[in-house]
């Protein structure tokens, strides 16, 4: 803002002081009645919907469904959307690069945004902004409370040509709670992992993909507590997946 | 503050007359609540302008619930999910606390991003209140980490692996990552410190990290006075005379150019001004 923008506001807002009312008890009460009726709301909820117990942590049993509260469902969409660790939608953009980034310009704004006005019809690139960023955190949001979560218990995945290996490797996916990141022909939830229906035609051996399950990059946790033989034959499952397995 | 005389006050009123007095002498606190609490605002302050209150109320409420969950709460691995369970089930009013404390910070975040939109859209983070946008903006960072951190107390299933995949997150960033990721878990595996150490973040290091920054956005918001609504009546109409005036002054410069002979003549403008 320029000196003589500053000079004028400090003046016009001089003004609307002069013109002005009391804080107390003129704002006061408005903000007396809008935070009571706040607490009262969380009050009303605590009572009508509980909160409830869910089952206890049992880090050997990998039986997992990873969800945040609600209101992280926008980042984990995010992984959904960057899911696939190629070129051109790393994963890193939705772990690392958008999240700065939005962080970034909501610490900086006042310093990108700096013209002196502040009528609303005047400034359309803010409201653009605003309305591009609501929309889209809302939409994401919208997003992660609609889509299932995993599999239900006893489903299986519709795979022909499974040998006894690739069963027993069935067996530990379906038991890890793999599908609750990971899709198969159409079976699983679609992110935030990648699908892995044809996830054989990369060609990896059996050694890298174990080392794989006990050391992969974020934000899928390891899983290198799982015996070794149960290791070997997902190895063996997921490598053949697309190829062997359809 | 009695203004007439009317015999001796009652021994009660006289006492805290004289506390009152006796830290004022000290501390001037009379002269600086008056101001405060007095001060002008402008007049078109609206509703809109509660929502930061709000968030201060739900604040303080999450605070006063937060210290009665502690009183139960047993931040390890092997007690953490019963003494929720018991806190859930068996404790007088715990079920109640409990569901303040989890729908509050629902309620927070909500109420918090709804008042960062009304300051965005009434561009009130313009010159002077840059600074107070700042430190909103890390309060806004802050109340999403009580999330994050809270979430894993229960020692449930969801909130376990929900947290790994986070901090897995948080451990992928370049450079600084593992260090953050390390911090965080304390030590490179998921365990028992893990809990205690987000027990702790959660209830002493972010808490008082809020305090601090609420302090400060506070500071500026009282010292750089709250803004007025960009549709205030007192606005609209400076704008409307601003208007009028650079538009008599074209007139006045075009009937100058023009000499007298001046289209359409100046009474005609007058008129319509009488009409509006
Ligand atoms: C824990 C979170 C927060 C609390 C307790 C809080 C509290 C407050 C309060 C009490 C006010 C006075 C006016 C009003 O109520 O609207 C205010 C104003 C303001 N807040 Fe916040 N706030 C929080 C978060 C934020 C965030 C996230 C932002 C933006 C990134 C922000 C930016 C501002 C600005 C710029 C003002 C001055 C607005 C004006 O003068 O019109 N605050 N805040």
């Amino acid at each position: 803002m320029k000196k003589a923008d500053k000079v004028a506001y400090d003046k016009d807002y001089a003004a609307a002081k002069k013109d002005g009312k009391p804080f107390f008890p003129y704002a006061i009460y408005k903000d007396t009645i809008i935070a009571g009726l706040a607490i009262l709301v969380v009050i009303v909820l605590a009572i009508t919907v509980r909160v409830e117990m869910g089952e206890p942590v049992n880090p050997a049993s990998t039986d997992f469904l990873p969800r945040p509260d609600w209101y992280f469902y926008f980042a984990f969409e995010l992984l959904k959307i960057f899911a696939n660790q190629n070129a051109l939608t790393p994963v890193i953009m939705a772990t690392f690069m958008v999240p700065n980034i939005l962080i970034i310009l909501l610490v900086i704004w006042p310093f990108i945004d700096r013209g002196p006005e502040r009528r609303i019809w005047k400034r359309p690139f803010a409201m653009g902004t605003a309305v591009l960023v609501i929309s889209g955190l809302c939409y994401l949001t919208f997003l992660g409370a609609s889509t299932p979560e995993g599999i239900a218990k006893g489903e299986t995945l519709p795979l022909t040509g499974l040998d006894a290996a690739a069963s027993a490797g069935e067996a530990v996916y379906l038991a890890n709670g793999c599908s609750s990141c990971h899709m198969i022909k159409g079976v699983g939830a679609p992110g935030p992992g990648p699908e892995l229906t044809n996830e054989g035609v990369k060609g990896w051996d059996n050694a890298k993909m174990t080392q794989w399950m006990k050391a992969p990059l974020a934000p899928m946790p390891s899983f290198a507590s799982l015996p070794p033989e149960d290791l070997d034959n997902l190895s063996i499952f997921l490598n053949g997946l697309g190829t062997k397995y359809k | 503050m009695t203004t007439k005389d009317i015999g001796p006050k009652n021994p009660v009123e006289q006492g805290v007359t004289q506390l009152v007095d006796f830290v004022d002498e000290r501390s001037g606190v009379k002269n600086s609540g008056r101001w405060l609490m007095f001060r002008n605002i402008p007049a078109g302050t609206s509703w809109f302008q509660t929502l930061g209150f709000t968030a201060m109320a739900l604040f303080g409420m999450q605070a006063i619930t937060g210290i009665i969950l502690a009183m139960y709460y047993k931040p390890d691995p092997n007690t953490a999910f019963g003494s929720i369970a018991s806190i859930t089930n068996e404790v007088t009013w715990g079920w109640m606390v409990r569901g303040m404390h989890k729908w509050g910070a629902s309620a927070m975040i909500v109420i918090v991003f709804l008042h960062m939109g009304r300051v965005f859209i009434w561009g009130a983070y313009k010159y002077p209140r840059e600074l107070t946008w700042v430190t909103g903006a890390m309060l806004l960072l802050m109340t999403m980490f009580m999330g994050l951190t809270g979430y894993l107390l229960v020692w449930d299933q969801k909130a376990y692996w929900a947290t790994v995949v986070a901090v897995n997150i948080f451990a992928s960033a370049p450079i600084l990552g593992p260090y953050i990721g390390d911090i965080l878990r304390a030590g490179p595996e998921f365990g028992p410190d893990t809990l205690s150490r987000f027990y702790s973040i959660h209830m002493l290091l972010i808490p008082g990290g809020i305090a601090t920054f609420i302090g400060l956005h506070l500071y500026f918001i009282i010292r750089l006075g709250i803004s007025e609504p960009p549709w205030a009546k007192r606005a609209l109409r400076v704008q409307r005379d601003e208007e009028d005036a650079r538009r008599k002054a074209a007139r006045d410069r075009q009937a100058g150019l023009k000499g007298s002979v001046s289209f359409p003549p100046a009474w005609v403008d007058d008129e319509q001004e009488v009409t509006r």
